[in-house]
C-alpha cells in the first residue's frame, strides 16, 4: 500500500521533471537563437529566460535526484510519504511563483541573483519579493524533505554508521551500503546549503524592509550566495551518484557493490571540502583574502577528486572485461559518468586561479557545467526514470529506439557543448543577450549550438514519449 | 513550524538591522584622491630646531604625515593619542618617520614642543613635530581642506593621516579615526607592499567577513565569517540533535 | 593562453573518451564466460596517489602565478581609478567622486609601463575585463561596491584595448564597455 503511493508520486515527479525539462530546453534554444541573431528578443526577455532556465534547471534536477533517492531508500528504511508530497506541492508552487516573477513581473537578475542587483528594481516592484518567495517556498519544501529522509535514515543507522566510520577500522563488523553512505553525506550537505539560503534571504529581507537604514556587505552576500548556489548544484550531482552506486551493478546483473574504507574516506572528504569549494566563485574578487582563494583552489580539487576518482574508477573496473546486460539504463549511467568526468576536467581547468583569470565569466563556465549536467547528471536521472518505468510492466516491454536516443543525445549534446567551449576559448562573455562586434564567431557558434540543442531536444522528446506512457500507467493504475 | 522559525528569524534580523544601523554614511571616496601623486616638497621647522625640506625627511625613511593644529578642541588630540598607542604595538617602528605637521599658521615651534611634551614624545627619534610657512600648498597636494570657523575660532576638519613612500609618492590616506588594521595597511603601503584590495571607509563593517591584519599578514575573522559558518554549524547541530533524538526514543 | 587551455582540455577529453570506449568494448567482447570483479569498490591506492601527485604539482606551479601576486614588488608608473556603474565605466587619473562621477574621455598608456587599476563600483557588482587589440581576454577583476580591487598589468602590444563588463548587471550588461589606447 505504502509503496504503491510512493510509486505513484515518483512517476508524477518524473512526468513533472521531464515536462519542465522540455520547456527549459526550449528556453535554452531560444537564448542561443537570440545570441545567434536568428530571432530578435529584447534583452529583458533574454535575461528573463536565462533566469527562469537557470533556476528551473537547478530545481528540477535537484528534485529528480531527491525523488530517485527517496524511491530507492525505501529498500532500506521507511520514508515519509507526506514529506514527499509537501516537497512536491511546494516545488510546483515555487516554480509557478518563479515564472510569474520572471514573465509577468519581468524579474531578470539571473539565477544567482547576485547582491545588490535584485534590490535595484528594474522590473515590477512585486517581482523581487515574488522571486525570493519562490526560493523560500522551494527551500522550505526541500528542507522538509531532506530532514525527514535524514531522520528516517538515522532511525535505522546510527550517525557514525550512516557515515561508514566503522569502515576505517580493519574488518568492520557491520556494513554500510554505499547508497546509504552517499545519501547521508549528500543530505547533510543539502541541509547545510539550504540553511545558507535561508540566511541569505533573511539578510535580503532585512535590507528590503529597512528602507535603506540597513545595508548589507557586498562581499559577505556574494560569499553566501555561492555558498548556497554552488553547493546545491554540486549536491544535486551526488544524488545522481548515489543512484548509480545502487543501480548500476544491479541493472547489469552483477553483485552489489560494497563499501570499503576507501570509499568511506573519499565520501567523508567530500562532506568537508564541498563546503569551502565555493570560494572559487570569488577568485576575481581580489578583496577576498588570498588565503581563502588558495583554500578555494585546493578544496575544489579535494571536494571532487576523491569521490570522482573512486566512482569513475569503480565504474570502469566494474565494466572492464565483465559480462554486463546492457540496457538503456546502464548505458545512460555509463555515458553519464563519462560526461561527468569530461565536465569535471573542464571544471578543474577553470578552478585553477591562473586559468580563471582569463576564463572567469566567459562561455567556458556554462560549457563545463552544462557538460556535467546535460551529459552527466541529467543522464543519471534519465537512467533512473527509465529503470523505474520498466519496473511495473511485468517484463513485457521491448526497448525501442535505444540506439537512436543515445546517438541523438550524444551528437546534439557534444555539438551544443563544443560551441560553448570554443566560445570560452574565444573569450566570449557569458550572459550576453547579443554579442558585440568584437566577436565575429559568437553569433554563428550560437546558431550552430541552437541546431545541436534541437537534436538533443528530439532525443529527450522520444525518451519522454517512450516512458511517459508507462509512468502514466503507474500513476493511474488502480491501487 | 519551519515558517515560524523563519519568520521570527527574519523579524529578528530586521530589528537587529534597524537598531544597529540607524545611520549609514556613504562610502567615502576622498581617500582615493591624490594617490600616487607626488607630495609637495614643503620646508618645515621641527621641534628639534632643525630646518629641513620634506624630501630630506622622506628620502631617508617613508613618512606617516598627520595634519593637526595645537589649539584644536576636537579630533586632533584623540587622533594623535590613538596613533601613538597603535604604533606602540607595531613590530616595525624604525622603518618610518611620523611627521606631525601643523596646518594652523598661528602655531609656533614652541606650541609644537609643548604638544610633543604633552604626548610624551619629546625625545622620540621617530616622531617629528613641525610647522611650515607654506601650508596651503601642502594641504592642496594631499587633498586636505580644513575650514576656518570664526564663530568657534576653530578649524572644521577631520583626522587625516597620509602615507608617503621614500620617493615622495602618496601611497594611502586615512580619513577620520580608524582602527589599527587600517593603520597597518597604510604602513605597508609606504613600504610599497602590495595588497590587492582594500575596503572603502564608512561602510557598515559589522558583517564583513575578515579584517585584514597587515602586521601578522593574517585575516582576523569578522562577524561576517561567523555568518558564513552559521549554516554549517546549525546543520551539524541539527544532525546531532536528530540522531540523538531518534536513538533515545527507540531505546 | 586560452587556446592552449582548450587544446589541453580536448586532449584530456579524447583520452577519457577513449578509455570509456575501450572499456565498453571490452565488456561487449568478453561474452558470458567472463568473471569480472565481485566488488569494484576496492583499494585503488595508487590511482588516487597519482591523481593527487599530479594535482599537487599543478597547484604548486600555478598558485604563485595567481593575479594577486602580479607585479607586487614593483611601483606602478600609472594609477587609473575605475568606477563601474549601470551601464558604463568611468576611468580617470583622479579619484572619482560618487556624488558627481566623472571620467576621462580617453586614456592612454605607454607600452610596458606598469599600470594599476583601482576598480570599484557605484551600484551593483560589475566585471572589469580587459581585451587586447585582437579581442582576447588578458586580465580581469571584479568591481564590487564598497571595495577597491587593484589590478596591475603591463601592456606589451600597442593598440586599442576594450573593456567589457563580465558580471551580469542588468538589461544593458551586454553593451557596458569602455576602452583605452596603448602607445
Ligand atoms: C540542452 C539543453 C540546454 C540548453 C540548450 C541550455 C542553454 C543554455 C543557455 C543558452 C544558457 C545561457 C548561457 C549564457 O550565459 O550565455 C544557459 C544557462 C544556464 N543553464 Fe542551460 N541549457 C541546457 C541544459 C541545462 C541543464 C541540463 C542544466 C542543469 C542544471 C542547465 C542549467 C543552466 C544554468 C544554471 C544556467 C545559468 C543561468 C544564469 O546564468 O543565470 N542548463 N543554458
Ligand atoms: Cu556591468
Amino acid at each position: 500500500m505504502e509503496s504503491i503511493k510512493l510509486r505513484k508520486i515518483t512517476s508524477l515527479w518524473i512526468l513533472i521533471v521531464l515536462v519542465l525539462f522540455i520547456v527549459n530546453i526550449v528556453l535554452g534554444i531560444l537564448m542561443r537563437l537570440n545570441q545567434g541573431e536568428i530571432i530578435h528578443q529584447s534583452p529583458i526577455t533574454f535575461y528573463a529566460n536565462m533566469t527562469t532556465h537557470g533556476l528551473t534547471q537547478i530545481g528540477i534536477w535537484f528534485v529528480a535526484g531527491m525523488a530517485a533517492v527517496n524511491y530507492l531508500l525505501q529498500r532500506y528504511v521507511k520514508t515519509s510519504y507526506s514529506a514527499n508530497v509537501v516537497a512536491m506541492v511546494l516545488t510546483v508552487i515555487g516554480i509557478l511563483m518563479l515564472w510569474s516573477s520572471t514573465y509577468i513581473g519581468k524579474f531578470h537578475a539571473g539565477w544567482t541573483f547576485l547582491y545588490p542587483l535584485p534590490l535595484r528594481i528594474m522590473w515590477a516592484k512585486w517581482a523581487t519579493p515574488m522571486f525570493f518567495g519562490s526560493i523560500l517556498v522551494m527551500g522550505v519544501g526541500w528542507l522538509t524533505w531532506s530532514v525527514s529522509m535524514m531522520t528516517q535514515l538515522l532511525k535505522k543507522y546510527p550517525l557514525t554508521r550512516a557515515l561508514a566510520w566503522q569502515h576505517f577500522k580493519k574488518n568492520p563488523s557491520t556494513q554500510t551500503p554505499p547508497f546509504i553512505l552517499i545519501t547521508m553525506i549528500t543530505l547533510i550537505g543539502i541541509i547545510t546549503c539550504l540553511l545558507g539560503a535561508v540566511l541569505l534571504l533573511a539578510m535580503y529581507s532585512a535590507e528590503y524592509f529597512s528602507n535603506g537604514t540597513f545595508v548589507n556587505d557586498a562581499l559577505l552576500m556574494k560569499n553566501l550566495t555561492f555558498f548556497f548556489g554552488h553547493t546545491i548544484a554540486n549536491e544535486m550531482l551526488y544524488l545522481g551518484l548515489a543512484v548509480i552506486y545502487e543501480l548500476f551493478p544491479e541493472v547489469g546483473g552483477r553483485p552489489k557493490w560494497k563499501t570499503t574504507w576507501y570509499v568511506a574516506l573519499a565520501w567523508n572528504c567530500t562532506l568537508v571540502f564541498i563546503l569551502t569549494a565555493f570560494f572559487h566563485h570569488l577568485y576575481m574578487d581580489f578583496v577576498q583574502p588570498v588565503g581563502f582563494q588558495i583554500v578555494g583552489q585546493i578544496a575544489s580539487y579535494m571536494a571532487s577528486l576523491p569521490a570522482a576518482g573512486v566512482t569513475v574508477f569503480s565504474v570502469l573496473v566494474a565494466v572492464y572485461r565483465t559480462p554486463i546486460k546492457w540496457s538503456l539504463t546502464n548505458l545512460l549511467f555509463f555515458i553519464g559518468v563519462a560526461g561527468w568526468v569530461i565536465g569535471g576536467l573542464g571544471a578543474v581547468i577553470d578552478v585553477t586561479i591562473t586559468n580563471n583569470f582569463v576564463l572567469h565569466n566567459t562561455l567556458w563556465v556554462p560549457a563545463h557545467f552544462h557538460t556535467y549536467n546535460a551529459l552527466g547528471n541529467v543522464l543519471f536521472s534519465l537512467a533512473f526514470f527509465h529503470w523505474f518505468s520498466i519496473q511495473f510492466t511485468g517484463g513485457i516491454h521491448k526497448e525501442k529506439f535505444t540506439k537512436l536516443i543515445l546517438t541523438l543525445l550524444l551528437i546534439g549534446g557534444i555539438g551544443f557543448l563544443l560551441a560553448f567551449y570554443i566560445g570560452g576559448a574565444e573569450s566570449i562573455p557569458r550572459r550576453y543577450s547579443n554579442y558585440p562586434a568584437e566577436f565575429p564567431m559568437a553569433a554563428p557558434l550560437a546558431a550552430g549550438a541552437a541546431l545541436f540543442a534541437t537534436i538533443y531536444l528530439i532525443a529527450i522528446l522520444i525518451f519522454f514519449f517512450n516512458i511517459s506512457k508507462r509512468c502514466l500507467n503507474v500513476l493511474f493504475s488502480p491501487s | 513550524m519551519f515558517k515560524r522559525i523563519i519568520l521570527s528569524f527574519i523579524a529578528g534580523s530586521f530589528f537587529y538591522g534597524t537598531a544597529a544601523f540607524g545611520q549609514v554614511n556613504p562610502a567615502d571616496w576622498k581617500e582615493e584622491a591624490n594617490i600616487y601623486e607626488k607630495v609637495y616638497d614643503v620646508s618645515i621647522t621641527s621641534n628639534k630646531g632643525i630646518n629641513l625640506t620634506f624630501s630630506q625627511l622622506y628620502n631617508e625613511k617613508p613618512v606617516l604625515l598627520a595634519l593637526i593644529f595645537t589649539r584644536c578642541s576636537g579630533i586632533c588630540n584623540p587622533f594623535l593619542l590613538q596613533l601613538k598607542e597603535n604604533l606602540q604595538f607595531k613590530s616595525d617602528t624604525g622603518g618610518f618617520t611620523v611627521l606631525v605637521l601643523s596646518f594652523d599658521p598661528r602655531d609656533t615651534r614652541e606650541d609644537m614642543i609643548l604638544l610633543s611634551e604633552r604626548l610624551g614624545l619629546k625625545n622620540n627619534k621617530q616622531w617629528f613635530f613641525a610647522t611650515t610657512g607654506d601650508i596651503e600648498k601642502m594641504n592642496q597636494s594631499v587633498g586636505f581642506n580644513p575650514v576656518w570657523d570664526s564663530a568657534r575660532s576653530q578649524y572644521d576638519h577631520d583626522a587625516f593621516l597620509v602615507g608617503i613612500n621614500k620617493e615622495g609618492y602618496i601611497t594611502k590616506k586615512l580619513l577620520g579615526l580608524r582602527d589599527k588594521h587600517e593603520l597597518g595597511l597604510l604602513i605597508s603601503s609606504v613600504h610599497d607592499i602590495f595588497s590587492p584590495s582594500y575596503r572603502l571607509p564608512n561602510n557598515n563593517q559589522l558583517f564583513s567577513c575578515f579584517n585584514y591584519n597587515p602586521e601578522t599578514g593574517k585575516n582576523a575573522p569578522g562577524l561576517g565569517l561567523l555568518f558564513l559558518a552559521l549554516p554549517a554549524i546549525i546543520a551539524l547541530l541539527l544532525v546531532l540533535g536528530i540522531s540523538y533524538n531518534v536513538r533515545h526514543k527507540q531505546v | 593562453m586560452q587556446y592552449s587551455i582548450l587544446l589541453l582540455f580536448l586532449i584530456l577529453t579524447a583520452l577519457s573518451a577513449l578509455v570509456f570506449t575501450f572499456v565498453f568494448i571490452s565488456s561487449k567482447k568478453v561474452g558470458i564466460s567472463g568473471q569480472g570483479l565481485s566488488n569494484p569498490l576496492q583499494k585503488r591506492f595508487w590511482f588516487l596517489l597519482i591523481l593527487f601527485v599530479v594535482l599537487g604539482i599543478f597547484a604548486s606551479v600555478t598558485i604563485p602565478r595567481s593575479p594577486y601576486f602580479l607585479f607586487a614588488d614593483e611601483v606602478p608608473a600609472r594609477v587609473v581609478h575605475v568606477a563601474a556603474r549601470q551601464f558604463a565605466f568611468l576611468l580617470s587619473d583622479k579619484a572619482i567622486d560618487p556624488e558627481n562621477p566623472e571620467g576621462k574621455d580617453s586614456i592612454e598608456f605607454l607600452a610596458n609601463e606598469l599600470v594599476e587599476f583601482r576598480v570599484t563600483s557605484l551600484d551593483v557588482n560589475h566585471g572589469f575585463a580587459i581585451y587586447n587589440p585582437s579581442n582576447r581576454l588578458i586580465a580581469q577583476t571584479q568591481a564590487m561596491p564598497g571595495y577597491v580591487n587593484r589590478l596591475r598589468w603591463k601592456f606589451k602590444e600597442p593598440g586599442k584595448y576594450t573593456i567589457l563588463c563580465l558580471e551580469f548587471c542588468g538589461m544593458a550588461h551586454q553593451v557596458m564597455r569602455s576602452s583605452f589606447t596603448v602607445k
